[in-house]
């Protein structure tokens, strides 16, 4: 029974790959910018900035004046990068050692309710559902599901055919709207990064020039 | 002339394609990136003057962005085009048309706070600068904003003022920099022939504020500099087409600058105090020209700062005993990355400098930014945005708000009187000069006491 949904699995995330690397051709292709300006900083430096230091409370009034979201938002990563860990082991036919199953389903239970959280969230705040389009709640269902049911199969593994099935639907849709950000996350703020790394802002205006 | 909606009413289809044409065009990878990214998580939102001062929806950085980014997926997208409601797609129409402008004209002043605060580092202000060109390829950028760039074209300076006004200007001032300093040799050079600094300032000051000119005269004076002014095109930093962003009439208007420099075979441009014009000019005047600058470029700032620093100039800091803080223009900090020069200056030159809180690259937009003080149609929105600007310095109990920008500076002052905030704005300039220490022989015969 499992074996097709295996291949079922394989065959999404071969998808998934495809159409994301897609989508990052496609950025790419709109090509780079040739700066003429001198530097006044070290763009590399800037980068390494960015995805270190700027995102943390100290450096992010966004993450200080929001931190049970922000927290929130890193417990329901968390816990999708943990299923997807569970998903190629389960694929790859490894056994996850028994004792670890407990943590991970903890993990995963509370990432899929920190998605619920972040969904409550999204429809309680007028602006936030001023500002989604179906994908957002579709991306975060999906997500969420996927998540909770990792969780619920390691403790009972005669649901796993559930948790596969909505693994594939997640893989399918995911190039398609904003889960395609595990991709343009990482060259947005590489971007970012190099643009004030560059004009010297970052690392950190404080240490100036 | 007809009125943006009239205009934006008579758009053809011809118009339209050519406003999605330029919008192309002014996309990199960087700006693509940034469309595809937003998961409208909102954490932008309280990171907006614009929605701090009134917190609706359409002052929230994310959805100014998805204006945008709605066009560039139903344009630009696999997933835009096949299922265009599931991802909130939608077509480059009137409509759509009138929300850019109402967005990237209206609401914002490019100031980059949002991109600093954003989730994933979504850099807001390029995407917006890519709508207003197309919004100015279609013949809708705000009148007012765009004259000021056609001042900028026919005039030499953004505002009209003719040479002859210029010159007298000048003349008076060096007359009355001969007085204040007691030496008949204290010069304001104009047009001088191999001088080492060629000096650029915002006609603000010879119009409005004269004696912050005088004021940077005065510094040049006490250090001994080798400095002009161009009496032709070139001496106004100011670059309005950052705003309206026709890349054309913006190279058009540096190209003033380098020609300038040419003639006159000076060997650095020295931009004086103003965020934009020296955003403009350092790091996108190249860009717009397709060329490197074959001469070295600063601001004003950095050059007191090294007079400073290697004891060219003298300050006494008792001479400004009123508590000091210092506002940080976004487009010379944040976006320019000079942060520190203004703020060794002034921790030399003011008795009691305090910080306001944030700083630096976290500051907030005054509100004047993005050309919005050439824009009459935002005045209200754009007073308004600037309330947190006005709670930031009542929090200092600053006397003195220093702003090294003169478009900030009449921001600044229009807050002063809305928010009664009881305070006196200065450029850095003018602190320098009012503490400058000088004794013994005049500085014009190149012996300054230190």
């Amino acid at each position: 029974m499992d074996q097709p949904l295996h291949l079922a699995v394989i065959a999404a995330a071969a998808w998934a790959a495809g159409t994301l690397a897609w989508v990052w051709l496609g950025v790419r292709g709109f090509g780079r910018r040739v700066l003429l300006a001198p530097p006044a900083g070290d763009p590399a430096a800037g980068v390494r900035y960015a995805f270190t230091a700027a995102m943390l409370p100290w450096a992010k009034e966004s993450v200080r004046m929001h931190l049970p979201s922000y927290a929130t938002g890193i417990v329901f990563h968390l816990g999708t990068f943990v299923a997807f860990g569970l998903l190629a082991a389960t694929v790859a036919g490894f056994e996850l050692p028994p004792a670890l199953a407990p943590t991970g389903a903890i993990v995963m239970l509370a990432g899929a309710g920190a998605g619920l959280a972040l969904l409550v969230k999204r429809i309680a705040t007028p602006f936030l559902r001023g500002l989604s389009s179906p994908d957002d709640f579709i991306a975060n269902l999906l997500t969420t599901s996927f998540g909770a049911l990792a969780a619920v199969t390691l403790l009972h593994p005669q649901l796993e055919s559930a948790w596969l099935i909505t693994a594939v639907v997640l893989l399918v849709y995911l190039p398609v709207g904003k889960i395609r950000h595990c991709v343009v996350f990482f060259s947005s703020r590489a971007y970012m990064g190099a643009f004030f790394g560059y004009r010297g802002t970052f690392p950190s205006a404080r240490q100036g020039r | 002339m007809a009125s943006l909606e009239e205009r934006i009413d008579a758009l053809t289809e011809a118009q339209l394609r050519h406003g999605l044409e330029v919008f192309r065009s002014k996309l990199r990878a960087a700006e693509a990136a940034y469309l595809n990214a937003c998961v409208h998580c909102g954490l932008c939102a309280d990171s907006c003057h614009y929605y701090r001062t009134e917190p609706a929806l359409e002052n929230v950085p994310a959805r100014k962005l998805d204006h945008v980014a709605a066009a560039f997926k139903r344009h630009f997208t696999t997933a835009g085009r096949l299922v265009p409601r599931l991802v909130g797609a939608r077509p480059f129409d009137r409509a759509m048309v009138r929300a850019w402008l109402d967005s990237v004209f209206g609401r914002c002043t490019l100031c980059g706070r949002c991109s600093l605060n954003c989730t994933i580092g979504i850099g807001l202000p390029r995407v917006f600068r890519a709508a207003r060109a197309a919004l100015a390829a279609m013949g809708l950028v705000p009148d007012d904003l765009q004259a000021t760039v056609d001042n900028s074209l026919v005039h030499g300076n953004n505002m009209a003022i003719t040479k002859e006004d210029w010159v007298d200007t000048v003349q008076w001032l060096e007359e009355e920099l001969q007085m204040e300093t007691g030496d008949p040799g204290a010069r304001i050079p104009l047009d001088k022939q191999g001088a080492r600094v060629l000096f650029t300032v915002n006609p603000r000051e010879p119009k409005f504020f004269p004696l912050s000119l005088q004021a940077s005269a005065k510094v040049f004076w006490a250090a001994g500099e080798d400095w002009t002014l161009a009496s032709d095109p070139g001496w106004d930093l100011t670059n309005y087409g950052l705003f309206n962003c026709n890349d054309e009439q913006a190279g058009r208007i540096t190209q003033n600058l380098v020609d300038a420099m040419e003639r006159l075979g000076c060997t650095t441009l020295v931009i004086g105090e103003c965020g934009h014009g020296f955003g403009s000019a350092r790091w996108e005047g190249p860009e717009w020209l397709q060329r490197r600058y074959p001469f070295e470029l600063c601001s004003v700032l950095e050059l007191m700062d090294e007079y400073l620093t290697s004891g060219r100039i003298a300050v006494d800091p008792s001479r400004n005993p009123k508590p000091v803080t210092l506002h940080d223009p976004c487009n010379l900090v944040r976006h320019g990355g000079v942060s520190e020069p203004q703020r060794r200056v002034l921790r030399r030159s003011v008795a009691h400098f305090v910080e306001m809180t944030p700083s630096r690259e976290q500051s907030f937009c005054c509100g004047g930014g993005g050309g919005q003080l050439a824009m009459a149609a935002y005045k209200d929105r754009r007073i308004r945005a600037g309330g947190m600007k006005a709670q930031q310095i009542r929090a200092t109990g600053a006397e003195i708000v220093v702003a090294p920008c003169h478009n900030c500076i009449d921001q600044l002052m229009e807050l002063n009187k809305e928010y009664t905030l009881g305070i006196q704005v200065k450029t850095v300039a003018e602190m320098v000069a009012e503490a400058l220490v000088t004794a013994g022989p005049s500085p014009s015969e190149g012996k300054t006491t230190t």
